[in-house]
C-alpha cells in the first residue's frame, strides 16, 4: 500500500516515515502544499495523510482540488487544528478523516488501515479470501488457521490482492502501489513475488489473466 | 438600564419647558390683552360720558332770578329721570373764596344724594375725569367741567357727569372670560404639538434603543438603520467600538489558536522521540508530560476563546446547519463502528443566542463522548422552551453509574483512562454553557446509555 505523506515540520516528517515504513507502508513524501497536490494529482496512492498548516498552499485548499479534480483516495487530516469547525471544514472538503495532534502512533495506523480497507469495500479489519486470512491489524496470514510467513514484499503484493478479491490487478497497478516513487521500479520483480506467494498459498489462489493482470480467487 | 426613566426624563424636560413657556407667554397675552380692552372700553365710556357732558353744558341756561337751570324735559336719556338710575349729573357753584356749593342742580336720578367731588381748580372749559362712589355705593365714572356763563362772568360753576361703570366692566370681565377661555384652547391646542414634537423628535432615539435591544438579543451584529445627522455619528461611533471589538476578538482567539498549534507540533515530535528511545524511564515521562502539556492548551484554548466570546453581543448561530456539520464529521471519524447518527428534525430558525465556535465545541464535545460510548445508536433531540434551547445527546452505551456523574463533568476527570481523549470534553462544555447562562446534566437514556442535556440561550 502506498501512502503520500504530507507535513512540513521535518522531524515529525521523519518519524512518520519511519513508523509508516516499518508499518509495511511504501510511503511518498511532501513538504508543501504544491508538490502536494501535483503528487496527489499524477501518482496512485491508497491513502493521503495530509497536514494543514502547509507552505506555498494549504492542506484544505490541496484537498478541494484533489476532490474537484475527481481524485477519491481516502484522505487523513492529521492537524493541530483541533476545534470542531475545523473538522467540520475539513470533513466538507472532501477528508475521510481527522486525527488531532498530538497523536498516537496505534490510533494513526489503525485509523489509516481502516480507511484503506473502506476505501476498498472491506468492512471487516480480517480479510478473507477462501481459506486464506489476513488480519490487518496485526499483519498476520493464515491458511486454514495456519500462519503463513511471507517477505514483506510478499505480503504487500497479497495485502493489495486481499483488498480487492476477485478484481483483475495489472502489472503496474501493483507496482504503482508496492513501491514509492522514487523506488527503481521494475515489474519483473512482481512476476518474482507472484511466484512466490504461489508457492505458500493453495495454487490457483492467483489467477493470471492474460495481457491484463493477476485476480486473487477463492480456492 | 430602562428606556422610561432616561428617555423619559428627557423628554420630561423637553415638554416641561416648552409647555412653561407656553402658560407664561399666554398668562401675558391675556394680561396685556385684558388690559388693552378695558382700556378701550373706559375711553368710550369717557367719550360718551363727555359727549353727555357737551349736551348738558348746551342745555344749561340762567334763569330770571340768574339761577342756573337745565330743562329736564330737553334731555332725552330717560336714565335722568329715573332715580339711582346709574347716570347723573350735577352742578356745583364754585365761590370765589373757594367756597362750594354742592348739588346746585341735580339730575333727578340722583335723587336725594349728591356726588361729593373734591373741589380742584381747573381752567374754564377743561376737563376732568375721577372715579367716584355713587348713592348706592357703585362705582362711578365722572367726568367734570368748570364753566363760566357769559352773562355771571363773576361766578363759577362746575358741571359733572357720572355713570355707572357697571355694565362696561361687566363687558370688561365677559371679554376677559372668553379671551381666557380661548388662551386655555389655544394652550392646550399648542401643547399637544409641543407632545406630538417631542414625540416626533425623541423618534429616532426610541428606533435606537430597538437597534441596541436587537443587538442585546443578538439579532443584529451592529445598530442598524439610518438616523438623523445629530444621531447618525454617535451609531456610527457605536458601530466603530462594536466592530473593534468584535476584531480584537477575533485576533485574540487567532493568536492563542495560533500559539496552541504551534506548540502542538513539537510536542507531537517529542512524544514519538521519547517512544523509540532505548531508556525505559523516558518514553512514559514524556508520554505523560505532553498529555499533560496537551491538556494545559486545550482547557485554557477554550476557556481564553469563550471569556472573548461569551460577551459579544449581537451573536446568532442557526442550530440545524451546524448540527449537520458535526454529525457529517461524526460519520466519519467513528466511520469504523458504523453508528446509527439521529439528528432528529430541528427546525431552520432556531438559533442558539452565542458564538457558533462556542456551540460547535459544546455540542462536537457530546457528540463525540457519546460517539465513543454508543454501541449502535446516538440520538440528538432539541426542543425549545421560551428562550431557552434544550439540547439531548443520547448513546445506547454502557452510560455512567448516577455516582460517577458529577466527578466525569471535572476537568480532567477520564472514566476509561484507556482511550483517547483529554478528558476534558465535559468541563468544556460545563465551562462554555456557564457563560452562556446555560448549564449541562447528565441522566440516564431511554436508549440505554447517557443523556447528556445542555440547555442553553435561544436567539430570537
Amino acid at each position: 500500500m502506498r501512502i503520500l505523506l504530507v507535513e512540513d515540520e521535518p522531524t515529525l516528517r521523519a518519524q512518520l516515515r519511519e513508523a509508516l515504513t516499518s508499518a509495511g507502508y511504501a510511503v511518498d513524501e511532501a513538504d508543501n502544499g504544491r508538490d502536494a497536490h501535483f503528487l496527489g494529482d499524477t501518482e496512485a496512492f491508497d491513502a493521503v495523510i495530509l497536514d494543514l498548516g502547509l507552505p506555498v498552499l494549504d492542506g484544505l485548499t490541496v484537498l478541494k482540488r484533489w476532490r474537484d479534480a475527481g481524485r477519491t483516495m481516502p484522505v487523513l487530516i492529521l492537524t493541530a487544528r483541533d476545534n470542531w469547525s475545523e473538522k467540520v471544514a475539513g470533513i466538507d472538503a472532501g477528508a475521510d478523516d481527522y486525527l488531532t495532534k498530538p497523536f498516537h502512533w496505534e490510533e494513526l495506523l489503525a485509523r489509516l488501515r481502516a480507511l484503506i480497507r473502506r476505501a476498498a469495500g472491506q468492512a471487516s479489519p480480517v480479510l478473507r479470501c477462501g481459506e486464506l486470512q489476513l488480519d490487518t491489524r496485526s499483519g498476520r496470514v493464515t491458511l486454514g488457521g495456519q500462519p503463513v510467513t511471507l517477505t514483506s514484499h510478499e505480503f504487500k503484493v497479497l495485502d493489495y490482492l486481499m483488498h480487492r478479491p476477485g478484481a483483475v490487478v495489472s502489472r503496474s497497478e501493483l507496482t504503482e502501489h508496492i513501491y514509492a516513487q522514487d523506488f527503481d521500479r521494475d515489474s519483473n520483480t512482481i512476476e518474482v513475488f507472484v511466484g512466490r506467494l504461489r508457492k505458500k498459498l493453495p495454487p490457483d489462489c492467483i489467477e493470471t489473466v492474460r495481457g491484463l493482470g493477476y485476480r486473487l480467487v477463492a480456492p | 438600564m430602562t428606556w422610561g426613566r432616561r428617555a423619559g426624563s428627557l423628554r420630561l424636560r423637553l415638554l416641561g419647558a416648552t409647555l412653561v413657556t407656553l402658560a407664561l407667554a399666554l398668562t401675558g397675552a391675556h394680561v396685556w390683552l385684558g388690559g388693552l380692552f378695558r382700556d378701550h372700553v373706559l375711553r368710550q365710556f369717557d367719550i360718551s360720558l363727555t359727549q353727555q357732558l357737551d349736551q348738558l353744558t348746551a342745555r344749561l341756561v340762567l334763569d330770571a332770578q340768574g339761577q342756573p337751570q337745565i330743562d329736564p324735559n330737553r334731555l332725552t336719556d330717560p336714565r335722568w329721570a329715573r332715580p339711582y338710575s346709574g347716570l347723573y349729573w350735577q352742578l356745583d357753584a364754585m365761590g370765589d373764596d373757594d367756597q362750594l356749593r354742592r348739588g346746585v342742580l341735580r339730575s333727578r336720578s340722583l335723587w336725594d344724594a349728591e356726588l361729593r367731588l373734591e373741589a380742584d381748580a381747573l381752567a374754564n372749559g377743561a376737563l376732568h375725569n375721577h372715579d367716584s362712589t355713587g348713592p348706592r355705593g357703585e362705582t362711578l365714572r365722572v367726568v367734570e367741567r368748570s364753566l363760566q356763563i357769559a352773562e355771571q362772568p363773576q361766578a363759577r360753576w362746575r358741571l359733572m357727569v357720572a355713570a355707572d361703570t357697571r355694565e362696561a366692566l361687566a363687558a370688561v370681565d365677559d371679554f376677559n372670560g372668553v379671551l381666557a377661555a380661548s388662551l386655555v384652547a389655544l394652550g392646550l391646542l399648542l401643547a399637544l404639538a409641543a407632545l406630538a414634537q417631542v414625540g416626533v423628535g425623541l423618534a429616532p432615539l426610541r428606533k435606537l434603543q430597538g437597534a441596541l435591544q436587537r443587538v442585546r438579543e443578538g439579532r443584529a451584529p451592529r445598530l442598524e438603520g439610518r438616523f438623523p445627522a445629530e444621531v447618525q455619528p454617535l451609531i456610527d461611533d457605536f458601530n466603530g467600538v462594536l466592530d473593534r471589538n468584535a476584531e480584537v476578538v477575533a485576533r485574540a482567539r487567532t493568536q492563542a489558536g495560533n500559539l496552541a498549534h504551534a506548540l502542538k507540533t513539537p510536542l507531537a515530535v517529542l512524544e514519538n522521540a521519547a517512544r523509540q528511545s532505548t531508556d525505559p524511564t523516558l518514553a512514559p515521562l514524556v508520554t505523560e508530560q505532553v498529555a499533560l502539556a496537551q491538556r494545559h492548551i486545550h482547557w485554557h484554548l477554550a476557556r481564553a476563546r469563550a471569556a472573548a466570546t461569551g460577551h459579544l453581543p449581537g451573536q446568532r448561530t442557526p442550530l440545524a446547519p451546524l448540527l449537520d456539520g458535526l454529525l457529517r464529521v461524526m460519520d466519519k471519524l467513528h466511520a469504523a463502528r458504523a453508528l446509527d447518527l439521529d439528528g432528529g428534525d430541528v427546525p431552520a430558525d432556531w438559533a442558539f443566542a452565542g458564538e457558533e465556535q462556542d456551540l460547535q465545541e459544546m455540542l462536537g464535545n457530546l457528540l463525540d463522548n457519546a460517539c465513543r460510548s454508543a454501541r449502535t445508536a446516538v440520538r440528538v433531540r432539541v426542543q425549545r422552551e421560551g428562550a431557552q434551547l434544550q439540547i439531548a445527546v443520547d448513546d445506547d452505551g454502557p452510560g455512567i453509574a448516577p455516582e460517577q456523574r458529577a466527578a466525569v463533568l471535572q476537568r480532567g476527570v477520564r472514566l476509561d483512562e484507556s482511550r483517547p481523549g483529554s478528558g476534558l470534553g465535559l468541563a468544556i462544555v460545563v465551562e462554555l454553557a456557564t457563560l452562556y447562562g446555560g448549564a449541562l446534566t447528565l441522566d440516564s437514556s431511554d436508549l440505554g446509555g447517557l443523556s447528556a442535556r445542555l440547555t442553553l440561550p435561544a436567539a430570537a
